[in-house]
């Protein structure tokens, strides 16, 4: 079998490169744009994601972990009283105003009070236990290394948060926020920091620990709906940081704003493609005609646009795969926040294979001009 | 004699364009032999290619029949139509029509793997198809590469792989000087007597009338006359011929 499609798009690949490059440019678009959404809605649950708990009990409807409201700390007693529970611990979340040595103005900060003991459960995964140790000094702050811009200070200084006196210990990696900037401090700094009276007795979230994780979904249901202690509700990790994930997602409109932007990059990708591809079944229509005039059906040169269209897209994905590589690469080395998984990367490609078979159905049309009658004359 | 291959049966064709009825083939009927080479020859827009559209079966006729190799071809489907010029018929066109892409040996195997042919089959019979017009040395040469009469050749190669019954040319020689439009039409004189192939050449080009077994007069959408054009050069009888 003579392999026409590729002998064509090789010998003529002037003619097929801007199909590549649309294909490979509108798919590095989706995979980035899908990492940057992914890499900063995902800093919305760094919270959850970068701790170890399996529940969380909180206010009950709270939509998004930075929203979230005190509850009664006879919670704590709740949640240990369950059989399945290991290890429970506080969350102290406090809305400050950071007030920085540099000129800076006030900046609007997020206080996560935790547990700074090597087996705390909150930011296990995202804080060493040599960084969580300094926290036990008193009013010891961790900010994260991409915002001490923004706080106008470096490692040893001090600011103040809340009119209350702090000092900064040491730099995370990876816990940026949104909305504003996340400062760390043990469970006692976090108390001091807080001038909301009514918070006295109160905490924003309780984390557990269960003894066999798997359990996690049936002991949240077992756990949730008691009012003896005021309201609160209990979620899995995994339920929790996906809701506060959607609820920045479509609440902000930015999941509205990516599913167009990505409905646009299809659409310019597929005419770009798709008219470059009608272009080259054009100048060779003459050449299918005479093949159909020997006895070459229309299908069989119908599988040979289409082959055209496979080939066009596989080259794109892979040019799209390696800049993207690239890019994140590059994006990582800078603190911009991505993050892609296999299943995302899959979709996407698929997107933008997807785009050139939609053009090579298009391109399939032009064929009907390869009228054999016409080239008698 | 040889066996009637292809018969036209009071076929008539006519377009419309606008307000415009123009009747391009009027009532035509007319046989021809297996391993003959036919010339129907005429001043352009006179018919001669419409007749050869349809006795192809390109194109189908307002009225009347054709039977290529004893079948009637309005019985057969687009599909079957594709199929029956796919066993039966080569074309060879005024433009070459070969796919830059392509060195002179593929464009040969290229029908030839439609066909089922085995890979090894397709390669030995394209090769000997290349060989038989003489480019047995160019084979391995892109149409960019080769001559307008080579590439033409190439395009002869391509339909006689098929090893094709009926063999149409429409104008084969009009982009080519004397000298290569000599030997295209020589080519196809030697195929239709060493294979046994019908074939029908379309042709405005005087040149190619003392090489043609029989010579169609076209004008008008009739045919004129129709005669052998041996050194005698005597007109046979009429328009029409008697059915086998």
């Amino acid at each position: 079998m003579v392999a026409l499609a590729r002998k064509t798009l090789i010998y003529e690949w002037r003619r097929f490169l801007p199909a590549i490059l649309a294909v490979g440019f509108a798919g590095l678009l989706q995979l980035l744009q899908a990492a940057l959404v992914l890499g900063i809605f995902g800093s919305a649950s760094v919270y959850i994601t970068g701790s170890s708990a399996d529940l969380w009990a909180g206010y009950p409807g709270t939509q998004s972990v930075n929203l979230g409201r005190s509850i009664d700390s006879g919670v704590e007693m709740r949640l240990r009283m369950d059989p399945a529970v290991a290890a429970v611990e506080p969350f102290h979340w406090v809305d400050a105003d950071w007030r920085g040595p540099s000129d800076t103005g006030g900046v609007s900060v997020f206080v996560s009070g935790i547990n700074a003991r090597p087996e705390g459960m909150l930011f296990a995964h995202a804080l060493s236990p040599a960084l969580r140790a300094r926290l036990n000094e008193p009013d010891a702050v961790i900010v994260d290394r991409a915002d001490l811009d923004s706080l106008g200070v470096g490692i040893g200084d001090t600011a103040v948060i809340n009119g209350h006196r702090v000092r900064v210990v040491g730099v995370s990696n990876g816990l940026r926020a949104l909305g504003g900037v996340n400062v760390v401090a043990s469970l006692a700094t976090a108390a001091e920091l807080d001038t909301d009276p009514s918070n006295a007795s109160r905490m924003t979230y309780f984390v557990a620990k269960l003894r066999d994780p798997a359990d996690a979904d049936e002991v949240a249901a077992r756990l949730r709906g008691n009012r003896a202690f005021g309201s609160y509700d209990v979620w899995t990790a995994e339920s929790f940081a996906r809701r506060s994930q959607l609820y920045w997602m479509f609440d902000t409109g930015a999941g509205a704003g990516v599913l167009f932007l990505a409905g646009v990059v299809f659409l310019v990708g597929a005419v770009i493609t798709s008219q470059t591809l009608v272009a080259a079944v054009i100048g060779s229509v003459r050449e299918y005609a005479t093949l159909n005039a020997l006895g070459v059906g229309v299908g069989a040169l119908r599988k040979v646009v289409m082959e055209q269209a496979f080939w066009v897209g596989a080259l794109g994905l892979l040019g799209s795969t390696v800049l993207g590589g690239i890019a994140l690469a590059l994006a990582r080395s800078r603190s911009v926040p991505v993050a892609l998984g296999p299943w995302t990367t899959l979709a996407c490609l698929a997107l933008c294979m997807g785009l050139a078979i939609v053009s090579g159905l298009a391109a399939m049309r032009s064929l009907r001009r390869a009228d054999p009658a016409t080239l008698l004359r | 004699m040889s066996s009637i291959s292809l018969q036209a049966r009071n076929v008539t064709k006519s377009f419309t364009s606008g307000p415009i009825h123009n009747t391009v083939l009027h009532n035509l009927t007319l046989d021809m032999r297996a391993g003959e080479l036919t010339l129907i020859s005429g001043p352009s827009g006179c018919g001669k290619s419409t007749l050869l559209a349809i006795l192809s079966g390109l194109q189908r006729p307002d009225a009347g029949q054709v039977l290529a190799l004893g079948q009637d071809l309005a019985e057969l489907n687009t599909h079957a139509l594709e199929r029956f010029r796919l066993q039966h018929t080569g074309f060879v066109f005024q433009g070459f029509n070969l796919f830059p892409a392509l060195n002179a040996l593929e464009q040969v195997e290229l029908p030839l793997s439609y066909l089922g042919l085995a890979p090894g089959e397709a390669r030995r019979r394209a090769m000997a198809s290349l060989e038989e017009v003489g480019l047995g040395p160019r084979m391995s040469l892109r149409p960019s590469e080769l001559s307008g009469g080579e590439k033409q050749r190439v395009a002869i190669a391509r339909a006689l792989a098929k090893e094709p019954d009926l063999l149409f040319a429409d104008e084969p020689t009009s982009a080519l000087d004397a000298a290569n439009g000599q030997i295209i039409i020589d080519i196809l004189h030697r195929i239709a007597r060493t294979h046994g192939t019908t074939v029908l050449c379309v042709s405005h080009d005087p040149r190619l009338v003392g090489h043609a077994d029989r010579v169609l007069a076209m004008e008008d959408g009739r045919i004129l006359s129709d005669r052998v054009p041996s050194p005698t050069s005597t007109p046979t009888s009429g328009l029409e011929e008697p059915s086998a």
